[in-house]
């Protein structure tokens, strides 16, 4: 699969379909940004008043209670969910090399989703929150927001059905899991827990469906995204084809049983806990076999790491989903478990998954899709090389402080003569530090969020060479080299 | 080949689903709602009447299912738990009050069980633990008036805690002269007061299988 130079038809031909892309992914992109960034403050807020309390206090609104949650779904929802549709149809339409169909319906059933996730935050914050993580919503929500992830992502199928003299590409495989995973996932959850009163089980399938959120649609589309961008930008064949399928079908196989195991030793039948713990550690062997297939596709060309910014955002993404596979499966173990269960190591957790590793890599597939669709190139390249390092050092940071302040409140906790309320005062500190983080996050994602609109707006920098870091705008011809051809 | 390949694809997709699906939800979830209250004889003697674990009035009382969708709706799951895990999966056991009733020669602390939440549409386990585990809150805190401080004023009972007040839920008095609960308010303590998940198991529930 060598991208050997195209011809003039095949440039024109990809052409075309970004511009079909145009309108319907930069609108997900575009509003998928503002999400990030309310989403951003939020994350901010609400760790403000985990570390200082008595914030806010008579305002009914500025509880953590209501924060976190907001924060959790906006996140979610508003951000990761459209960025992802956006780029899982352009991805698909490039591999498949077909239009996007009915662009049109796509900016509506968006307009509805935005509307639907709008609505349904406000009402988190209004006060009719369920407490449930990711499905704070009331309970007639999910109806909209099923319908209208549908129309926007079933147009997915008719793209992978087209007559093919090959088989699928990895990115293919891994997208249209994801497109046929999500829907089954959001239904039976829903479903289940509106419809049939179970109580424990209904905690449980929270679990099992944030999980499997995690498992089953960001990682299937993250890594889609790492198995497009790096061969094009390194212009080298993935390292080896069965072992991307075998990393495959093993997450297909394994990702169902996870979720369980946030609940070990909770009021369930035990085999379902153990089995969730079980399936999370031996998804490490998708995630590893992935990283590193990825990693050895681009062995010897570390200097294109340095200039192409989609490259190290997408990469980065890659390395803290091993880190997270790798915690999480340390997390499922009873030696941890018992006391990282329930502690900040959970909440570190889910940035880690969601901003770490999903959000670096959609970074990297707008970074990369972007100035193909609207025709301009991103304004700044110090915008981006400080996005990129705010990103990643806050990132990290936060997760460590969670991770260490969630030992902590383990250890207190196993004390039993201890106050309870020392387990929070020796976290504070480490929470002051997710604070400063979230400080960084949120300048980050400004950042990222004005060049975005400023190329939505067509006011992008026109020229015929990518915007790469540390290169003069002038040097377009290793420009294109790096970038990838188109 | 007749069948495209697309479609083998999606059998492929949907069996990887479908078995964890069946397997660890459905049927799970199926047997979960059959849970219900355990109805039992006491001792040798049946004719005393039957007895129902959990204990419905304890379970309920005042307005505790109202109370239960405000903690909801203040998120208070994001950082109180209610789960008692057995020891070898954490400390929840040995931590003072969290288990059950203390003292006396009688030992009331145990895990929570699934039959503990009937009452509940949903059981709120909870997410992180900011603040202790509420398994058995209404304990811990008997008066009505001292769980109403606990969530006006919680720092003045407990100096350095990170719980914040929820002066929102209270009003000033029509007299003038102090604050008083809104129905919110009595609501939520009324559902932490009949938070008790440690009644003893019958026998007959323990030898079911």
């Amino acid at each position: 699969m060598t991208a050997p130079t195209p011809t003039p038809e095949e440039m024109q031909e990809r052409a075309e379909i970004d511009r079909s892309a145009r309108y319907p992914v930069m609108f997900l992109f575009t509003s998928a940004a503002t999400w990030l960034l309310v989403a951003s403050a939020l994350g901010l807020l609400s760790t403000l008043k985990l570390r200082f309390p008595s914030l806010w206090e008579a305002c009914p609104f500025m509880g953590y209670g209501r924060l976190y949650p907001m924060f959790l779904n906006a996140l979610v929802y508003g951000w990761a969910i459209q960025a992802g549709i956006g780029v899982m149809l352009w991805v698909m339409a490039r591999l498949t090399r077909s239009r996007i169909q009915h662009p049109r319906l796509i900016v509506v059933s968006g307009s509805i989703w935005n509307g639907g996730v709008a609505l349904a935050v406000l009402s988190v914050w209004l006060g009719a929150g369920r407490s449930l993580p990711l499905m704070d919503f009331p309970g007639w929500f999910w109806p909209i927001l099923a319908l209208s992830y549908s129309l926007m992502v079933v147009w997915v199928f008719p793209m992978a059905g087209k007559k093919r003299e090959q088989g699928f590409y990895v990115s293919e495989l891994f997208l249209i899991g994801a497109a046929v995973w999500f829907p089954w996932v959001y239904l039976s959850a829903n479903l289940f827990i509106n419809k049939y009163a179970a109580p424990v089980m209904g905690a449980g399938v929270d679990a099992w469906y944030v999980s499997n959120l995690i498992y089953f649609w960001m990682a299937p589309v993250g890594i889609a995204v790492a198995y497009f961008i790096v061969p094009k930008i390194s212009a080298r064949p993935i390292y080896s084809y069965p072992l991307a399928q075998f990393s495959f079908w093993a997450m297909a196989v394994l990702a169902g049983w996870t979720g369980f195991s946030r609940f070990m030793g909770g009021p369930f039948p035990a085999w379902i806990p153990s089995i969730s713990g079980t399936a999370t550690i031996l998804i490490l062997i998708a995630i590893l076999a992935t990283v590193s297939n990825l990693l050895r596709t681009l062995k010897g060309c570390t200097k294109l790491w340095e200039y192409s910014p989609s490259l190290r955002f997408t990469v980065l993404g890659m390395l803290m989903l091993a880190i997270y596979g790798s915690l999480n499966a340390i997390g499922s173990t009873f030696a941890f478990g018992k006391n990282l269960q329930f502690s900040h190591f959970v909440a570190g957790m889910d940035v880690l998954a969601l901003l770490g590793f999903f959000s670096m890599t959609m970074f990297g597939a707008f970074y990369f899709i972007v100035p193909r669709i609207t025709g301009t190139e991103w304004v700044s390249a110090k915008g981006i090389r400080v996005h990129f390092w705010l990103s990643t050092y806050a990132i990290s940071a936060l997760v460590v402080f969670a991770l260490l302040s969630g030992f902590a409140q383990g250890e207190d906790l196993k004390e039993w003569d201890r106050a309870f309320s020392v387990s929070y005062v020796n976290s504070t500190p480490y929470t002051l530090g997710r604070c400063l983080a979230w400080v960084a996050i949120v300048y980050a994602n400004f950042i990222f969020f004005r060049q975005l609109t400023q190329m939505f707006c067509g006011r992008g920098r026109k020229s015929a060479g990518p915007t790469l870091l540390h290169v003069e705008p002038g040097s377009v011809a290793s420009a294109r080299a790096i970038e990838g051809v188109q | 080949m007749t069948s495209n390949p697309l479609r083998k694809l999606l059998v492929g997709l949907g069996i990887c689903f479908g078995l964890p699906w069946l397997f660890l939800v459905v049927l799970p979830y199926l047997s979960a709602s059959k849970v219900g209250t355990f109805a039992y004889a006491e001792g040798d003697h049946p004719e005393d009447g039957q007895k129902v674990y959990p204990d419905p009035v304890s379970q309920r009382y005042g307005s505790s299912d109202y109370g239960r969708q405000v903690y909801a709706a203040e998120g208070c799951a994001y950082c109180h738990t209610q789960v008692i895990r057995p020891t070898y999966a954490g400390p929840d056991m040995w931590i003072p009050g969290w288990a059950g009733r203390e003292g006396g020669k009688e030992n009331f602390a145990r895990e929570t069980q699934p039959e503990d939440y009937v009452t509940e549409p949903v059981a709120l386990l909870g997410y992180q633990r900011i603040g202790p585990d509420l398994s058995n809150v209404g304990h811990r805190i008997t008066d009505r008036e001292e769980m109403h401080r606990h969530l006006r004023e919680p720092r003045s009972l407990e100096l350095e805690g990170g719980m914040p007040s929820y002066r929102h839920l209270y009003r000033r008095s029509l007299t003038g002269e102090g604050v008083e609960p809104t129905s919110r308010a009595d609501a939520l303590v009324d559902y932490l007061l009949s938070l008790k998940k440690d009644q003893p198991l019958p026998a007959a529930y323990l030898s079911r299988n």
